[in-house]
């Protein structure tokens, strides 16, 4: 069965009320780059200490979870489940407006954005970092190709091919992103190389879950059929995604904890007086990973939209908390470095760190250029299926 | 590309200089000074921010340290001190030495976010 | 001079004569090879190192230091940055060890490794090395990513939160981007000292090529225990301390 792909229509009040709002968030975190550029870095929370604040939180956030949003696309076309077809040129906007979305904050968060153009031109090979400029760049070629192979029907038979392509590299990118704190040995809370699978395992929850908001949210909106075999399976994905970030964290922590020399930095993320620990098991275990699992998986809640979509919403905020515990707490923990003495005057103790508002909008701006492009996208093109009933996305429905 | 650009913005440099008679006015060591420090005054005009940009590049890299194209030296020489309070002017402040052309071509000075814009207290004159 | 000198004679004669044959050898080694040295790109056949001897340097020397960089450079007197924010290129460590109890100070500033994790790093190659082993920002291609300041083990490096204005004539510093100990580096191209060395009147921080067999540091060095600092990080660091 032919599936036919239709732009919305985009010319309901409650389109315009989207961008507007959307516009309006970008316009304030526009207002606080300009705010915290002008003054100088001063004026956020961010000190010699903790060098990466809240807009890199939101940055990392958005970058890992734009390579896991490409999975559903992926699935499909290197997996070849039939099932994920229709939404894989979603999957790819999803993607490419999450990944824009991650960098602009990345930028516009530099001490001189106005010199990104050294960035582009002059490059380290030794640095990680680099490299990342150059997987970013090339993610955007890539998926973009595959979006037109997809798109355009004389392409139809390379996407496939395409697809991989853009699988493998989603991988090797979401590697990079996690080895820029796995490389770093002089840290406590960094060293360790299960940093970058455990960001991959990350960017599949946390791209799912903007996902699957992002395409509940336009069928309802525009009045298209979604039916329960697509969102379930979607659903079911998310619940063994979140259920494995958390084996990850588990390995993560219960490995660091063996090793003498990081007990210390482990002991004060997980069972510290500090801001870090609560937010870890309230914030990251319970409200990102359990509850959001208890809700997918529980009988009574099966098929329902409210639920899957708190859900979602719930991994995001946890997926944004354990960022948050990773790049800031990592930091606040002081550098051991003198082994085997105690540190009483000039470096030590715990670093203080308390976000701005204009950080936070840095950050909330961020995922509202995400969302706008998408927005937009869908309107121009045709991204979006006409209907994901039942009996069109599993041809072996009966209902 | 580059070397287009370079053209370009010469030639720009070129149009603007050539408006001038002497733009060496004011109360500068240069203006002062009956010594020819630079060969060619159009060719600096025109080529100042590639020496400057060479001349950074061996310097902080290499430790090469001579006078030639240093921006002190541009500094020191071509800073205005102010008649009636005997202190210098910014080189980059507006009509200064600095901005003077720039701000007509309209081509941001980066320099001084960094270097120091008026001679340092060990400046002693030209030597 | 009698032959039979007393304690405090032998004391007060020594440290006249090493502190005055310091000045003056220093300056004669530094300035035979510095003749032509400000035209000849640096070499990686001399490598800048320091030693410090932490039971002979005195807290009011490290304050000292810290003073006289600070005169030198220009940092420390941000006026809008606040705690953490404020630059800080070399500090005052008091460490306790945790076994026996014994309290050392220590001036800490960027050590100058031979590997440096800033530089390798750094996308845009703005963190670097001299080939005579000096570590230094290129602040004309520093894009303040800050990712330097995250590797660094030694928590040596600051950014600049804040507009700056009247800078030192030979340090140039600006918002935005990120900065550390240059090791004078100004200064050791004319043959002089870096600023802390020449502050502490005493052997007690002793500045030097650590190649050349002649010079004082490698001389000591071959004598005294030294060690760097993590060094378990094999980083293998050009700033050394010895009774730490």
């Amino acid at each position: 069965m032919n599936i036919r792909y239709e732009q919305i229509q985009g010319r309901s009040l409650g389109f315009y009320a989207l961008v507007a709002g959307l516009g309006v968030l970008i316009l304030a975190a526009l207002g606080a780059v300009w705010h915290m550029e002008h003054n100088g870095h001063w004026v956020t929370g961010m000190s010699n200490r903790i060098v990466w604040g809240m807009p890199h939180v939101f940055a990392l956030f958005l970058i890992v979870a734009a390579s896991g949003a490409l999975n559903v696309a992926s699935i499909s076309s290197v997996f070849n489940k039939k099932l994920y077809k229709p939404m894989s040129r979603l999957s790819g906007l999803v993607s490419l407006a999450l990944l824009a979305g991650g960098l602009m904050i990345l930028v516009l968060d530099l001490g001189r954005p106005d010199r990104l153009i050294v960035a582009m031109t002059e490059y380290n090979f030794k640095s990680i970092f680099a490299w990342n400029i150059i997987l970013y760049n090339g993610f955007f070629v890539i998926v973009a190709i595959y979006l037109w192979m997809m798109f355009e029907r004389r392409m139809n038979k390379f996407s496939s091919k395409a697809g991989l392509s853009a699988f493998t590299w989603r991988l090797i990118l979401t590697t990079g992103t996690g080895s820029i704190f796995g490389f770093l040995v002089a840290r406590q809370a960094y060293d360790a190389v299960i940093m970058a699978p455990m960001f991959i395992i990350m960017s599949f929850a946390f791209g799912l879950a903007f996902f699957i908001l992002i395409l509940m949210a336009s069928y309802k909106w525009t009045d298209r059929p979604l039916g329960d075999v697509v969102v379930n399976r979607l659903g079911n994905l998310l619940g063994v995604f979140v259920a494995a970030v958390m084996y990850f964290v588990a390995v993560k922590h219960l490995g660091n904890l063996y090793l003498a020399e990081n007990a210390g930095v482990e002991n004060f993320i997980l069972f510290g007086e500090y801001v870090y620990s609560d937010l870890f098991w309230y914030g990251q275990i319970i409200l990102g990973g359990l509850i959001p699992m208890a809700l997918i998986y529980h009988p009574a809640l099966r098929s329902n939209r409210s639920t899957l979509g708190l859900a979602s919403v719930l991994v995001l905020i946890g997926g944004v908390i354990q960022l948050y515990i990773i790049i800031v707490g990592g930091q606040a923990y002081p550098m051991e470095m003198f082994p085997g003495k105690e540190i009483l005057e000039g470096y030590g103790g715990i670093a203080a760190y308390t976000p701005s508002l204009a950080e936070i909008m840095l950050g909330v701006g961020g995922i509202a250029v995400a969302l706008i492009a998408v927005t937009f996208l869908v309107k121009f093109l045709p991204f979006l299926p006409e209907s994901l009933a039942d009996e069109v996305s599993d041809p072996h429905h009966k209902s | 590309m580059y070397r287009f650009l370079v053209v370009f913005i010469g030639f720009a440099f070129m149009s603007i200089a050539n408006a001038y008679e002497n733009p060496l006015t004011g109360n500068s060591e240069a203006a002062k000074s009956s010594k020819q420090y630079h060969e060619n005054v159009s060719v600096i005009r025109k080529m100042h921010p590639e020496f400057l940009n060479h001349k950074r590049d061996k310097t902080l890299r290499q430790g090469v340290r001579t006078e030639e194209n240093s921006l002190k030296g541009c500094v020191n020489c071509h800073a205005n001190k102010d008649e009636t309070t005997n202190e210098y002017h910014s080189v980059n402040d507006k009509d200064q030495f600095c901005s003077d052309c720039h701000q007509q071509v309209s081509v941001s000075v980066d320099c001084f976010s960094c270097h120091r814009t008026t001679p340092g207290a060990s400046y002693k004159g030209v030597r | 001079m009698s032959k039979t000198l007393n304690r405090r004679d032998f004391i007060k004669t020594t440290t006249a004569t090493t502190a005055s044959v310091a000045t003056i050898a220093s300056g004669i080694t530094l300035t035979t090879f510095a003749a032509n040295a400000n035209e000849n790109p640096v070499t990686n056949e001399k490598r800048w190192g320091m030693l410090i001897d932490t039971n002979r340097l005195t807290e009011a020397n490290i304050d000292g230091m810290v003073t006289a960089c600070k005169k030198e450079h220009g940092w420390g007197s941000e006026a809008h940055s606040t705690g953490d924010q404020k630059s800080n290129w070399i500090r005052k460590l008091k460490v306790k060890d945790k076994a026996t109890g014994k309290v050392t100070s220590l001036p800490l500033m960027c050590q100058h490794c031979e590997e440096p994790p800033c530089v390798d790093v750094c996308p845009t190659n703005a963190s670097m090395k001299r080939e005579d082993g000096i570590v230094l920002v290129d602040r004309h291609l520093c894009i303040g990513c800050r990712y330097c300041m995250m590797a660094c083990p030694y928590d040596a490096r600051s950014f600049v939160h804040e507009d700056l204005t009247d800078q030192k004539e030979d340090m140039p510093r600006g918002k935005g981007t990120v900065e550390s100990c240059t090791l004078c580096v100004h200064k050791v191209d004319k043959g002089e000292a870096p600023a802390c060395v020449a502050s502490v009147n005493s052997d007690a921080v002793i500045f030097g090529d650590l190649y050349d067999a002649n010079s004082k540091i490698n001389q000591t060095l071959k004598k005294v225990q030294s060690a760097q600092i993590r060094a378990d990080l094999n980083l293998n660091t050009g700033v050394r301390y010895s009774g730490i």
